[in-house]
């Protein structure tokens, strides 16, 4: 295993952390979505973004189980460096929809950066995300486009958006590390600089969304949690914590 | 009908746009309309439980198996659906609603991880059965092809329930415990899920819907999960269980079918939550629902 440097560690775990707790919250929606077909596309997609955290974790630790948990569930709450859209426990499904295509057009330009990434796997698990990833926006998308089409419908998504946009901002918030990271060559330039492609594509989907004067929020390098963090992790180790020293 | 039941036991095998008497219908129907809405609710039971997955891989796994189960249950109600009774939204308002039926199984709460591993050994194990049983012979073709994927998939199910059983059995006395709990709890709900002795007039047998009767397939289910389950040290929660030694058989205490009972009247342990979450949730997302009809329906402008 190549030793990486902490900058590039930090950097990764960031990334690592913001695709496994959204396919956590995905696997929150299996059975409860508006119908059979969306339940198996939630978990089909949740499916794929717990792959690509163990991917993540796994360049990061080793491919090893125990080892790809003790990052994924073990860590203190400080040392992750997840982002608070992915944290947030959302009310209504309205408001995952939104969040699946916010984040899922993020991802996209955020892989691009580290497909010709110098740390070992990381091209290859770019490859095989990026695949994945076109689908993700195909369903986000024709989605949106049919529900946006019919004005009660429309109006949920908008006050939706208008709740998860500033959290979406935060996705873009580097970790202290990022332009170590980036000299290092494990990624060609910080996420922050894909920021406007993405607001572009927002606001064109999302139309007239003003994305201009949006506060985002205040994750202090991605070393503050959200309220919404501990009770995700609380339930994420329940089990685990009935006996540390069990395999499950 | 008696030319019907001839071509039936001739091994004939029924088509959708097939001619065939209302009552086959009705009851393939009833048959196919109680699975599916099981795979959905025995989905939900596991739904639970999914977040709570010790481990990212583990809980992929997890994740994978309830992805199947409700896959299972979308192709059955598209199956169901065929016959022409109901269509697939009124069968989900009448599960819902609490109108439909749906295994005994899953009107119980799974309370414990040991529970959800009970469900994907025992459980899953008695519905494989069963359902094996039915895939033999199954007189109505596509059923009988659906239930072969839903088989070699359920098999599946049942070897990670029984890799999640061997770590807790091999495992530390927290989880033997817990799993000791969630057999006492499970036992009896899973060995009901096959139901008391068939009839000697169950049109399921005599259509070739079924080709075992419950009390075979439950005494199968019975032979090998008693020295399995004694072999990891783990007891049977049946005072009269006795073992005949003439026979090599393990035959079970009598069978209290009060509880059983209770779940088909919607009033099992957990069947008021269970049946009231689902109809909240399916409320709550009507909006969806009522959009994308309307788009459907709108004239193609393009």
């Amino acid at each position: 295993m190549t030793v990486l440097s902490e900058s590039a560690i930090e950097y990764l775990l960031a990334f690592a952390d913001d695709e496994h707790l959204m396919g956590q919250r995905y696997t929150e929606w299996i059975g409860v979505a508006p119908f059979l077909e969306e339940d198996l596309a939630l978990a089909s997609i949740g499916q794929d973004e717990l792959g690509h955290a163990a991917m993540l974790y796994a360049i990061v630790a080793g491919d090893d189980d125990s080892a790809i948990d003790r990052l994924a569930l073990l860590r203190d709450a400080d040392d992750y460096r997840s982002s608070w859209l992915v944290e947030a426990e959302f009310p209504g499904w309205e408001h995952t929809l939104v969040r699946h295509w916010l984040y899922d057009a993020a991802e996209e330009l955020r892989w691009e950066l580290v497909s010709g990434s110098t740390v070992p796997g990381l091209a290859a698990a770019a490859e095989r995300a990026g695949r994945e990833e076109s689908y993700h926006r195909r369903h986000a998308d024709a989605l949106v486009d049919a529900l946006l089409g019919v004005p009660e419908s429309a109006e949920r998504l908008q006050n939706a958006l208008t709740e998860v946009l500033p959290l979406a901002l935060g996705l873009f918030e580097a970790v202290d590390g990022e332009a170590m990271a980036i000299s290092e060559g494990v990624a060609t330039a910080p996420f922050e600089s894909r920021r406007s492609l993405w607001q572009a594509r927002v606001a064109a989907r999302f139309n007239g969304t003003d994305l201009g004067r949006l506060p985002a929020p205040d994750q202090d390098r991605r070393r503050r949690r959200s309220p919404d963090f501990a009770p995700l992790m609380a339930r994420m180790r329940e089990v685990y914590n009935l006996d540390p020293s069990a395999v499950w | 009908m008696e030319a019907f039941e001839g071509f039936l036991d001739d091994g004939g095998i029924v088509e959708p746009d097939d001619a065939m008497p209302d009552a086959y219908r009705e009851a393939v129907f009833r048959f196919i309309e109680m699975h599916a809405n099981s795979e959905l609710m025995g989905g939900l039971t596991e739904r639970d439980w999914i977040p709570r997955t010790p481990g990212l891989r583990h809980k992929m796994a997890t994740l994978a198996k309830t992805q199947d189960e409700i896959g299972h249950g979308h192709l059955l109600y598209m199956v169901a659906a065929d016959l022409g009774v109901k269509t697939r939204t009124g069968m989900l308002e009448d599960l819902f609603a609490g109108r439909s039926r749906f295994h005994n199984v899953f009107h119980y709460r799974a309370k414990t991880w040991g529970d959800q591993v009970a469900i994907a050994f025992l459980v899953d194990a008695a519905a494989l059965v069963s359902q094996q049983a039915v895939f033999k012979v199954c007189s109505y073709g596509p059923y009988r092809r659906i239930l072969k994927r839903i088989i070699a998939e359920e098999g599946f199910h049942m070897r990670f329930g029984e890799e999640r059983m061997l770590r807790i059995a091999e495992g530390t006395d927290v989880q033997r415990s817990m799993f000791q709990r969630s057999i006492n709890d499970w036992w009896w709900p899973a060995l009901q899920l096959f139901g008391p002795d068939s009839r000697p007039d169950d049109v399921l047998l005599r259509w070739h819907i079924k080709s075992e009767r419950n009390e075979v397939l439950r005494d199968r289910w019975v032979q090998k999960f008693v020295p399995l389950l004694q072999g990891y040290g783990f007891a049977i929660p049946d005072p009269g269980l006795a073992f005949d030694e003439e026979e090599g058989h393990w035959v079970s205490g009598p069978i209290d079918w009060e509880p059983l009972e209770k779940t088909v009247q919607q009033a099992g342990p957990d069947s008021a939550r269970r049946i009231g979450e689902a109809a909240a949730n399916w409320a709550d997302s009507q909006w969806v629902r009522d959009a994308l009809d309307r788009v459907a329906a709108l004239p193609d402008v393009a």
